[in-house]
């Protein structure tokens, strides 16, 4: 439907049909995207099903054997099993203290910024710095934790904590060399670490709530605060409340840094807090074997495909934007 | 159903007095509007009536009995907001029962799932639909009920914000501005339903609204509010024909009166911009001020009172506006003329006008309203025909 008395350069490009112009203007993006996440992703997959190492000369075809390994190997197991019980463990707790510390925050008529500073601290410090203070902390002698749980022994609290008694008996627990302790306080610590940051994103939420939906409230007679927050507060954070919990659980996935700072001698006491990320880089890096690394990452991304996935499905039925 | 009496209330933030001692009595059935400029504080005293910002002296009945004290929530009050405040994840039909399914069903007949098997949640939840599908006839929103807030046009969301007020009988309706958000064609249109909808239901009505028509159009009395006070409560012809001050007569009219300044004499005559007028008030050397509504000037078939120049000309059909500049006025006259006198107002002429001295506004220095006007001695009455 060209008008016909276009000049002739118009109508030759005006020829070329709106989905050849399409992709031609998505290709660079197309290109890059191809190049730097498909291209490595691809590659990784391969390797995942070889033997390769780097500076090796050759590989060999290995099939299934990496991921074999994966789920035999005790090892894998406890990563496995140590990596899906802190993302349990600090996604519901960092999430839950998150929207906690952001509601009594938000109810704050004065002290607020003192108290956001506080709470977002320790996501600011890096967490190799404060890992040493944590192995200060938590030292089984002359820890202040240990240090400090002391100090109830002989009174009457021991008599109301058997757990204290047994510690004060037996000795209190070595906390990061101990295989019983070890994972929870990694967890401990990935909650401390990350509820500010969550605390952050609700507070963030909360300011967008407009007003006059807790005075409409108030007038349709919701009388107390569990009210107003079912009926207002709780599904205006929806769309906050998929990204907090999406972001929370990909990180909780990745965590590394802890267990690489608190257990020099890698993966905790009898590999109690091997997690993925510090496996992935244990066995592709640290002992070259690259293809078992692979696999493992192969592994890693399937799991963030998977909440990724979930997320998508709830934003589109659950969650209102309006 | 209840009337609705306020008593000397006041409300001041730190140092700055809102509000300072209002007097209001809505009687039981009565549409009454709140109207003034943004900042008079009427949305502050709707929601202190409703209970939503707490008074700092003074007090509050509904019915019988005192509200001070009593939180929003227990005082049976409906209330529209000016941005509807719809809960966005809940259907039209699940905001519209929002109010009844808080007062009339238990925390526990509530609860999501479980809350369908508590003893007489089924009934009640029943009972809920059928007010709810009564109160979406009423308004025409049947079709709607499914739908989320944000699926509405504006009206449409309007209309559902007073279907939740009006599907339980409240003591009164509080409605804070509910037709600011519309286009103007809608609101005209909306206007008459709520007046309707108002004598439909025979409930007592508190209406606060910016838009002197609005006020105008739909109330049985308007109470016309300034800087924190009630200058007049009265229906609208009246606060319209009869304003007890300046900034009343001011603020309800459109286009908005014409204040010219007058003189009296020793005598108590008055003139205006040196002629006299057949009118006069008590004796006494003093400064006025005479209102005159568009209507009640016109165009002089002899002697004009008032000699000027036409600037500008609004014509609107069934009406002409002039915009008359006087030397020695501040501000232009605006004459209200037939479509048929068109002929005689060009701009940039000279236009003579007068007025029938009975229908003066006048009003003292201040601003209050003078009512004892006598007829001036018949010297002066001479010298002015």
């Amino acid at each position: 439907m060209v008008a016909v008395d276009m000049p002739p350069q118009t109508r030759r490009r005006a020829a070329r049909s709106p989905q050849t112009m399409a992709w031609l203007l998505s290709a660079p993006a197309l290109a890059l995207m191809l190049l730097i996440l498909l291209v490595p992703m691809l590659s990784a997959l391969v390797l995942s099903f070889t033997d390769y190492s780097l500076g090796a000369t050759e590989l060999n075809w290995v099939g299934l054997d990496n991921y074999e390994k994966l789920f035999t190997r005790s090892s894998y197991e406890k990563m496995l099993w140590a990596t899906l019980t802190y993302v349990l463990v600090v996604v519901p707790m960092s999430v839950g203290l998150g929207l906690g510390a952001a509601l009594l925050i938000n109810s704050l008529g004065r002290g607020r910024e003192i108290y956001k500073t506080i709470y977002f601290l320790p996501v600011m410090a890096t967490l190799l710095a404060m890992a040493i203070v944590w192995e200060l902390m938590l030292h089984p002698t002359i820890g202040m934790v240990n240090r400090t749980l002391e100090m109830g022994c002989g009174t009457w609290i021991e008599s109301l904590w058997p757990w204290l008694a047994d510690g004060c008996a037996n000795g209190m627990p070595i906390w990061l060399g101990d295989k019983d302790y070890a994972l929870w306080v990694v967890c401990f610590i990935g909650i401390w670490q990350g509820f500010g940051f969550n605390m952050v994103l609700y507070l963030a939420g909360l300011t967008g709530i407009p007003r006059d939906l807790y005075n409409a409230a108030e007038m349709d007679g919701a009388r107390s605060a569990w009210e107003r927050f079912r009926l207002v507060t709780w599904p205006a954070l929806g769309p906050t409340t998929v990204f907090v919990v999406t972001i929370t659980c990909i990180r909780a996935f990745q965590v590394f840094d802890t267990v690489e700072a608190l257990f020099p001698r890698g993966g905790g006491p009898s590999k109690s807090a091997y997690m993925m990320m510090f496996a992935i880089y244990e066995k592709g890096i640290k002992q070259n074997l690259i293809g078992v690394g692979a696999a493992i990452t192969m592994l890693f991304l399937l799991f963030v495909m998977i909440i990724t996935v979930i997320q998508r499905r709830l934003t589109e039925r659950k969650v209102h934007y309006s | 159903m209840a009337e609705v009496k306020i008593t000397d209330l006041r409300k001041s933030f730190g140092d700055t007095q809102i509000l300072k001692g209002i007097e209001l009595k809505v009687a039981d059935g009565e549409f009454v509007s709140l109207v003034g400029p943004s900042g008079c504080g009427k949305s502050t005293l709707l929601r202190i009536i409703a209970g939503l910002e707490q008074e700092s002296a003074g007090s509050i009945s509904i019915g019988t009995e005192p509200v001070s004290g009593i939180r929003a929530a227990d005082r049976n009050l409906s209330m529209v907001f000016q941005s509807y405040a719809l809960y966005p994840h809940l259907t039209v039909a699940e905001n519209i029962a929002v109010p009844l399914r808080m007062r009339q069903m238990t925390r526990w007949q509530r609860l999501p799932l479980a809350g369908g098997l508590m003893p007489g949640a089924k009934r009640r939840e029943q009972e809920i639909a059928a007010a709810v599908a009564q109160a979406a006839e009423t308004l025409e929103i049947g079709a709607l009920l499914d739908r989320k807030p944000g699926e509405l046009s504006g009206g449409q969301r309007q209309r559902v914000a007073l279907g939740r007020a009006l599907v339980r009988a409240p003591a009164a309706f509080l409605l804070d501005e509910p037709l600011s958000n519309l286009d103007a064609k809608l609101r005209v249109h909306t206007r008459t339903e709520i007046a309707e909808l108002h004598r439909e239901l025979g409930a007592t009505f508190i209406y606060v609204t910016h838009d002197q028509v609005e006020a105008m159009t739909m109330s049985d009395r308007i109470a016309v509010m300034m800087g924190g006070e009630i200058l007049q409560c009265a229906p609208p012809q009246k606060v319209y024909a009869d304003p007890d001050d300046l900034r009343v007569a001011e603020f309800i009219g459109s286009p908005k009166i014409n204040v010219l300044p007058a003189e009296a004499d020793a005598m108590g005559r008055l003139s205006v911009l040196g002629r006299d007028l057949p009118i006069a008030v008590r004796p006494g050397r003093q400064t006025l001020q005479i209102g005159l509504r568009p209507e009640t000037l016109h165009l002089a078939r002899g002697d004009a009172k008032i000699v000027g120049r036409v600037v500008h000309l609004e014509h609107l059909g069934s009406e002409l506006f002039a915009q008359v500049a006087v030397e020695g006025l501040q501000g232009r006259l605006v004459l209200r003329a037939a479509p048929a006198q068109a002929a005689a107002l060009q701009i940039g002429s000279e236009a003579g006008l007068d007025f029938d001295p009975a229908s003066a506004l006048v009003f003292d220095a201040a601003g209050m309203r003078v009512r004892e006007i006598l007829t001036a001695p018949a010297k002066s009455l001479a010298q002015a025909v």
